[in-house]
């Protein structure tokens, strides 16, 4: 096989690599530039000075959302990763070979489906004359007030997530080798506790990783605290956009992003330490 | 004695039911945002809730007469097909880089091929327009169409990538073996096999393109994509205008993602079925 | 039933959906045998196995382990361990906790587990490798985790689904040796699923042979060797010469057939004596079987034949040939038998044996 680089090898690896490297990474790196600018009469001005980070590491209101939006996230991957979890045992280990290909390809549907319009739909359920509290006023409950509740934000999460954690969870488990949740059996260890025993550290690495990916995505989203959550409490992500679309204070939404970017870096690597953990090839 | 028919001797009937009716219920969750757009987007209700109100399409009307919208639309669907296109180009070359060659740094190339879906897209938008503002590539469709192939090639460099993992490794040295060129192998040989998987990633990364609102939000200017404008409506008022878009946005992507994964599960050859 | 029996299946039929994997099976294990279960893939030895570990449960019968019905119970009620082809030892769980396993669901507390493990490993010489992840270790000693692993809770039966069929040739044999000692010492009940022929002869005190969801034979291996049952097993085991025909002649003394290649006959006293004018198959194994180059003398069945081909495996070689009918005969000799003999391909010969080492096939 010819290994040498060629035009022709270039012609397929290099677009993308330019692109990238241009679109992907330069700004990222920008970002980092950027967060040293200063603003003067509301224009920015090259520098390099670290008014930007002492200013927002400085106060309390970034401290707050930064400790709501990780903690958020992170009931966001347990919650969404336990609700998860039975649905997707139940595609994988009870369903026909056609029922579960046909679970799948629904499931793959909404994760590409416009999420901002679905967001925008649960208030129609939750809202205080949605379809829920007129449902509950048929036998006498309610109304209760669940728009602009940590609630409804986490019905946004679960709205984004839910899907890609039950096709990655569904993933490690229709890999797990069936002689062995067998020969658990075999060996007294009951159906329940098969589950605990064999299942789920049989597919630990991926159970993992879609509890990440969903860390991952709501720890970015702003779309459900805004619109499900009221906005309050503040999470990182509306605090980007309130300094970048008011007052032109971008520097400062950088310090905020590259904060946010650290934090995602850290939490995959101990993951997925955490998941390959004891593991070797 | 105890007789026990065909049934499986170590399930229990009742678990298996109650994880098959949690099984409905999550699609049920998932779905029911989606089927309420629907649904709402023909009530003649101003406050969408039930009782239902009468069938109406006067939402639609309203959407259809508003001129902000229709340019939304054209925008959307212009960069979405440019995006589509280009995506896929470079997700094509780059998913058959990582199947054919082996080089240093193969690691950081897959990472940058790879990553960028995974970078929250708020930070994404922010990163996006202080670069492409600084490069005066601020505020146009262009920039639209910059950032969301970033977003998008990965799905395709990932679609085609399993594609061609399904391809015999030795058809290609075969047909080097039989005196085609590479680039006639490329056109005859990769490419007719990867046919279903390119058009997967290509209806794929315009369904990405066309939903996505985040950084375009940030990037747009005054080329409004579609899901910025239903941004803007959100930052109004409710109203019943955005169930008649999002129904509509739900109909393209959802044609688009079922669209592609026919092409996906769509077997190539018809093999032999075994036995 | 009899005092040693410890499993009896008692009209068991399995069905999976129209198709029958199982039909109708009557058979006793009995206490401390080595049984081995053989047949062809899809003959329903594995269905058979896994029915009486409780993977999968009868559509009809009865499977009494003890005297005890249990088909109602689910496996991990059972006490009948089985190894698996595959193995199926925990990749998320090292050596130690493989074997612990079983220990661990009775309840049985931690220092006691790891005393019986221990205990364990070191019988099957893989105590240095405890703390070791599975995926580090050879074929051979997974092998040993595995019958560990199932051995530790010392029960009565051990069930074993081809378990050295991912091994190499020299590694089997070896295995060979360790799981009949094993069973020898132990005394615990073995039964022993496989598809070879070596495996099952080499290993077992009885042999089940089984085709299309039933039961040809039940013996000991020379039993089945000597005196297949059926056309079936003289067919599977490959080392007879087969014939079918007609029954000329009948009498105390044996009986003759008419078959498309000569009469043959056959002496020595026959069950169920079959009646002149009935079909008849007589089969002769193929180590009893001579060739020559004149006719030989003396009260034998002879039938000349060409030769086809020859095949040598150690120190025996088989002489493939055929008669004029087409019908293969061969031969099985040592090379020092076969010295004298023109073999190459075409050549003429006889092909003989003596009426006394012929036997009537059951069925016909």
């Amino acid at each position: 096989m010819p290994r040498r680089v060629s035009l022709y090898s270039l012609t397929f690896s290099l677009p993308l690599l330019i692109w990238q490297l241009l679109f992907f990474v330069f700004p990222l790196v920008f970002l980092v530039a950027l967060s040293f600018w200063t603003v003067k009469n509301f224009a920015m001005r090259p520098d390099f000075d670290g008014v930007n980070w002492v200013t927002m590491y400085g106060r309390a209101v970034f401290w707050q959302a930064y400790g709501t939006t990780f903690a958020l996230a992170a009931s966001a991957a347990i919650l969404t990763s336990v609700l998860a979890f039975p649905c997707s045992y139940a595609i994988a280990f009870k369903l026909s070979e056609s029922a579960r290909r046909w679970a799948i390809f629904l499931m793959v549907i909404p994760f590409f489906t416009s999420y901002l319009v679905r967001v925008y739909s649960w208030q129609i359920f939750l809202s205080d004359r949605g379809i829920i509290n007129v449902v509950l006023g048929w036998v006498g409950l309610g109304p209760f007030g669940m728009l602009n509740t940590v609630g409804a934000t986490m019905v946004g999460y679960m709205t984004l997530a839910f899907p890609l954690v039950v096709l990655l969870q569904l993933f490690s488990l229709v890999f797990i080798d069936r002689s062995l949740i067998e020969a658990a059996h075999n060996m007294r260890c009951g159906r329940l506790r098969t589950v605990f025993e064999v299942v789920i550290p049989s597919a630990r690495v991926g159970l993992t990783i879609a509890a990440l990916f969903c860390f991952i995505l709501t720890f970015g989203d702003f779309v459900s605290p805004v619109y499900l959550g009221g906005g309050d409490p503040t999470t990182l992500s509306i605090l980007i956009t309130d300094t970048t679309k008011s007052g032109q204070q971008w520097p400062r939404a950088a310090v905020i992003a590259l904060t946010m970017i650290a934090t995602l870096l850290v939490v995959a690597f101990v993951t997925v330490r955490f998941a390959y953990k004891g593991r070797s090839k | 004695m105890t007789q026990i028919s065909g049934e499986e001797l170590n399930r229990n009937r009742a678990v298996d039911l109650a994880l098959k009716v949690y099984v409905v219920l999550a699609y049920a969750f998932v779905f029911a945002p989606i089927a309420a757009s629907f649904v709402f987007s023909f009530n003649s209700d101003r406050f969408p809730s039930i009782p239902l109100g009468e069938f109406s399409l006067e939402w639609y009307q309203a959407v259809a007469s508003d001129p902000l919208v229709w340019q939304g639309l054209t925008n959307t669907l212009v960069i979405g097909v440019i995006v589509g296109v280009v995506s896929t180009v470079l997700g094509f070359g780059a998913a058959y880089t990582d199947y054919r060659y082996h080089f240093m740094g193969k690691q950081v190339y897959l990472a940058l091929a790879l990553l960028p879906p995974t970078i929250p897209v708020i930070i994404l938008g922010l990163a996006m327009l202080a670069y492409l503002s600084r490069i005066d590539l601020s505020g146009r469709a262009i920039s639209v169409i910059i950032s969301h192939v970033v977003v998008c090639a990965p799905f395709a460099m990932a679609i085609i990538r399993l594609r061609l993992s399904q391809m015999d490794p030795s058809l290609e040295p075969a047909a080097w073996n039989l005196g085609a060129s590479e680039w006639a192998t490329m056109r005859h040989v990769i490419i007719p096999f990867t046919k279903p998987a390119i058009f997967g990633a290509l209806f794929i990364t315009m369904a990405v393109s066309f939903d996505e609102f985040a950084v375009a939000w940030f990037v747009s200017g005054l080329n409004e994509t579609l899901p910025v404008k239903v941004l803007g409506f959100l930052q109004g008022q409710v109203s019943p205008r955005i169930n008649a878009i999002g129904t509509f946005v739900f109909v393209i992507s959802m044609t688009l993602v079922i669209l592609a994964q026919i092409l996906l599960s769509g077997r190539s050859a018809p093999t032999v079925e075994k036995e | 039933m009899n005092r040693d029996t410890l499993v009896s299946f008692e009209g068991v039929v399995k069905r999976f959906g129209s198709f029958v994997a199982v039909q109708r099976m009557d058979f006793e294990i009995r206490k401390g045998e080595f049984l081995a279960i053989m047949g062809s893939s899809g003959c329903g030895k594995t269905t058979t196995l896994r029915m009486l570990a409780g993977l999968e449960a009868p559509t009809e019968g009865t499977i009494r382990l003890s005297g005890k019905p249990i088909n109602h119970l689910p496996t991990w009620e059972r006490d009948t361990p089985m190894v698996w082809q595959s193995l199926a030892l925990f990749p998320f769980l090292n050596v130690r906790e493989n074997v612990e396993f079983a220990l661990k669901m009775r309840g049985v507390g931690k220092a006691e587990r790891r005393r019986r493990a221990e205990q364990w490993l070191d019988r099957m010489q893989i105590l240095e490798f405890a703390e070791r992840n599975i995926a580090q270790l050879s074929g051979g000693q997974r092998q040993r985790v595995a019958l560990a692993r199932s051995l530790v809770v010392e029960p009565e039966i051990l069930l074993l689904d081809e378990p050295l069929s991912a091994l190499d040739a020299a590694l089997k044999v070896r295995m060979q040796s360790v799981l009949k000692n094993l069973q020898r010492e132990t005394g615990i009940t073995f039964v022993y699923v496989t598809h070879s022929q070596s495996e099952a002869f080499s290993m077992a005190d009885r042999v089940v042979i089984m085709s299309r969801g039933r039961i040809e034979q039940i013996g000991t291996p020379q039993e089945i060797y000597g005196t297949p049952r059926t056309r079936f097993v003289a067919d599977f085991l490959g080392s007879s010469n087969i014939f079918s025909g007609k029954v000329t002649q009948s009498g105390s003394t044996g009986l003759e057939v008419a078959t498309r290649d000569g009469a043959f006959r056959l002496s020595g006293s026959v069950p169920h004596l079959p009646q002149s004018g009935e079909e008849a198959t007589i089969t002769v194994l193929d180590t009893k079987t001579n060739l020559s180059v004149t006719p030989p003398e003396g009260n034998l069945n002879v039938v000349p034949v060409r030769v086809i081909g020859e095949e040598f495996v150690g120190a025996t070689a088989t002489i493939y040939t055929e008669t004029d009918t087409g019908h293969e005969i061969k031969v099985q000799k040592s090379h020092d038998e076969l010295a004298s003999l023109p073999v190459g391909a075409g050549q003429r010969l006889y092909a003989s044996w003596s009426p006394a080492d012929s036997h009537l096939v059951g069925a016909a």
